[in-house]
């Protein structure tokens, strides 16, 4: 969960990393109520990157300039993304602009620290940033930082201030549940300070259970979702819509991804990555039918699970009990395999469905029925 | 042989008397892996499926001797428990459980390492050593005895995936799910180390998907010179990039979590690598006579 600009750097001033004292408006008459000294920065929350080259961040001499940059900015969708709020902050003057982020990395064992002295928007375009394999937060090594810090940045006192930062981002990763803690531009002052003039923290959608601050963001992110996914969401079921037209009701990332793939080369293509390997219950059977029914543009449905933990004949038993009361006409055709899967052929049997043996023969038997019956 | 577990396995299940626990305590025993037992902090003492359940894994290993530890608890608990499993001196951990925040997994990791055990997990069915022992939920039908090692991302593409070999007659020593988060206790280099060093496995499957950068240590090892011949399945052709397909893993940042990039690396690195299951066994196939032309040269 990519958190926008200020709801970073709330985190980062919390954990006693230097910010700029700014505020948050959502509408251009905000800013008559507030005591400014200009220039100030106007800067659109979104939670996207990209967002300083694409003009989401405008420098304003007066009140007036920045309340028509707030009103412009707030009309603006930047990456898809309509920004609800924006942040006013004074202008720095920097003196060189730095990149410094935290993230966690598989090659490092945990957390990796990664540095340019020369950061900016055009950081991806530069040399690759001094890398740092931290692994676990506690076992971050100063001396080693310094090692691997003299070879890109000449200034001692610079090179000394990034440690001391460093160290702070790497606990605040870890006490906070942060994926990627990123600061770039991070700006070196007139005065030799540093200040984090942008954020870029992602937060850990897994660690909801213990941060009621992140379970309490994505039930916010929820809300506004479209019906259906958000539905989804609440039901543990995990819905990615995509532009085809069979619909698919799989467990298991892998298996759904699989079977996406040979629906491709069946000559169709899938309406949906449906996995309800979290919630696989009546309930969430059920749930996924709902939506995959209430979709125009699904066009079949194919019931492709493989499942281990997950007992096939409590599965066969759920969808019999489904197809006896769904009203939708949609065909649906059935893969099941797996854990007790002997006992489904006999299950499906006394309802008069029918069970595919083979993944492609569901797939190719899926593909036809959609193009037959809309004629495609 | 096979790898990390077998027939002399001693194994625990932590979590032993809940719901998930006690059916996969039956389904272990019906396989023939020595099950000596397991673990519950509030229902210690008593027998579940005819197994003692003791307070602690320490108080478990001291009267039964386990090496090996199935972790079935929920995400909120899951790292104490396999701290506790490793400190009591467990060699092979696994922890099945998905949604698992990333710290943990890191201290996971880490808690292996500092005792010197293995863990494999968050997010996987576990392991399995057809014939001899099973750590984990896979569905046993689809696994029969054979010379190839198996590793997986995916846990239900590895059912499909063996199942489909088993049906061909191609059998396994060992398939491990290392799972499908980023950070993992057994990685994908890791678990090939483990396969090259096994005398009974004469070619290794990897089971990949888009994101990350595990099919990159893959092709790495095959173009080793010495490496085992290996066929490769990738999916995901179909995901759109930026969206996260399930799996914490399987996400498209960048070119290089791309399907076909990873396909050309591979390919490169002279695997024999597919894009679909239906092309599977073929490839497996051609790996397998990759085998017989290296011994007939040699002979």
């Amino acid at each position: 969960m990519l958190l926008t600009e200020h709801e970073g750097k709330r985190l980062l001033a919390a954990a006693g990393i230097a910010v700029p004292g700014g505020f948050v408006v959502r509408s251009a008459g905000a800013l008559a109520r507030r005591n400014v000294a200009y220039p100030v920065a106007v800067k659109t929350q979104v939670a996207a990157g990209g967002r300083g080259k694409a003009g989401g961040v405008v420098r304003a001499r007066s009140r007036r300039e920045a309340q028509n940059a707030v009103s412009r900015l707030l009309r603006t969708s930047f990456n898809g993304e309509t920004p609800r709020a924006v942040l006013i902050e004074p202008w720095l003057e920097i003196q060189r602009e730095l990149y410094l982020s935290v993230t966690v990395d598989p090659a490092a064992e945990g957390y990796v620290v990664l540095y340019s002295p020369r950061g900016g928007v055009e950081i991806e375009a530069g040399k690759p940033p001094a890398r740092y394999d931290v692994g676990p937060a506690r076992e971050f090594r100063a001396y080693r930082l310094r090692e691997i810090l003299a070879t890109v940045e000449t200034d001692a006192a610079v090179r000394e201030r990034v440690i001391a930062l460093a160290r702070r981002l790497v606990t605040l990763a870890a006490t906070r549940d942060c994926t990627t803690v990123e600061i770039n531009p991070l700006a070196k002052l007139a005065d030799g300070s540093l200040t984090a003039a942008d954020a870029k923290i992602v937060r850990d959608e897994y660690a909801g259970f213990r941060a009621a601050d992140i379970a309490a963001a994505l039930e916010k992110a929820r809300r506004p979702e479209p019906r259906p996914i958000s539905r989804a969401l609440a039901g543990n079921l995990m819905l990615v819509w995509l532009d085809g037209e069979v619909g698919l009701i799989s467990g298991g990332a892998g298996m759904t991804m699989a079977t996406m793939d040979l629906i491709g080369d069946a000559g169709g293509k899938p309406a949906c990555f449906l996995d309800c390997s979290a919630n696989p219950t009546p309930t969430g059977y059920r749930l996924a039918f709902e939506l995959l029914d209430g979709e125009p543009k699904v066009k079949v449905i194919l019931v492709s699970i493989f499942g281990g933990l997950t007992h096939m004949d409590r599965v066969a038993r759920t969808m019999k009990e489904i197809m006896a009361g769904r009203r939708s006409r949609k065909p649906v055709v059935f893969r099941l395999n797996g854990t007790n899967a002997k006992r489904v052929d006999e299950i499906f049997a006394e309802a008069g469905l029918r069970n595919h043996a083979a993944l492609e023969n569901a797939v190719a038997e899926a593909v036809a029925l959609a193009k037959k019956r809309y004629g495609r | 042989m096979s790898v990390l577990i077998d027939q002399t396995s001693r194994v625990i299940i932590q979590g032993l008397t809940g719901n998930v626990g006690r059916f996969s305590a039956r389904d272990l025993i019906a396989y023939g892996t020595r099950v000596a037992g397991g673990t519950s902090t509030s229902k210690a003492d008593t027998e579940v499926e005819g197994l003692p359940v003791f307070p602690s894994v320490r108080a478990a290993r001291e009267s039964t001797g386990a090496d090996v530890s199935l972790v079935y608890v929920p995400a909120a608990t899951a790292l104490d428990h396999v701290i506790e499993a490793f400190e009591a001196g467990v060699r092979l951990v696994v922890y099945p459980g998905d949604g698992l925040p990333v710290q943990d997994a890191i201290e996971m990791r880490a808690a292996a390492k500092a005792n010197g055990g293995v863990l494999i997990g968050p997010n996987t069915p576990g392991i399995i050593s057809p014939g001899k022992a099973k750590a984990g939920f896979m569905p046993s039908f689809c696994y029969t005895q054979g010379p190839l090692g198996v590793i997986s991302r995916s846990g239900s593409l590895s059912y499909e995936a063996c199942f489909r070999l088993t049906g061909a007659g191609l059998g396994q020593t060992t398939v491990i799910g290392i799972g499908g988060d980023a950070i993992k206790g057994l990685t994908a280099s890791e678990a090939l180390a483990l396969l090259h060093a096994d005398p009974d496995t004469h070619a290794i499957v990897y089971l990949g998907e888009i994101g990350g950068q595990d099919e990159y240590e893959v092709a790495a090892y095959a173009a080793r010179s010495g490496a085992k011949p290996l066929a490769a399945l990738i999916i995901g052709r179909q995901a759109p990039p930026g969206k996260k397909m399930g799996h914490a893993g399987a996400l498209i940042g960048s070119h290089a979590d791309t399907h076909a990039a990873k396909m050309k690396a591979l390919n490169k690195a002279g695997v024999y690598a597919t894009g679909t299951v239906t092309g599977l066994v073929t490839a497996v196939n051609a790996a397998l006579a990759g085998v017989k032309l290296a011994r007939a040269r040699t002979a």
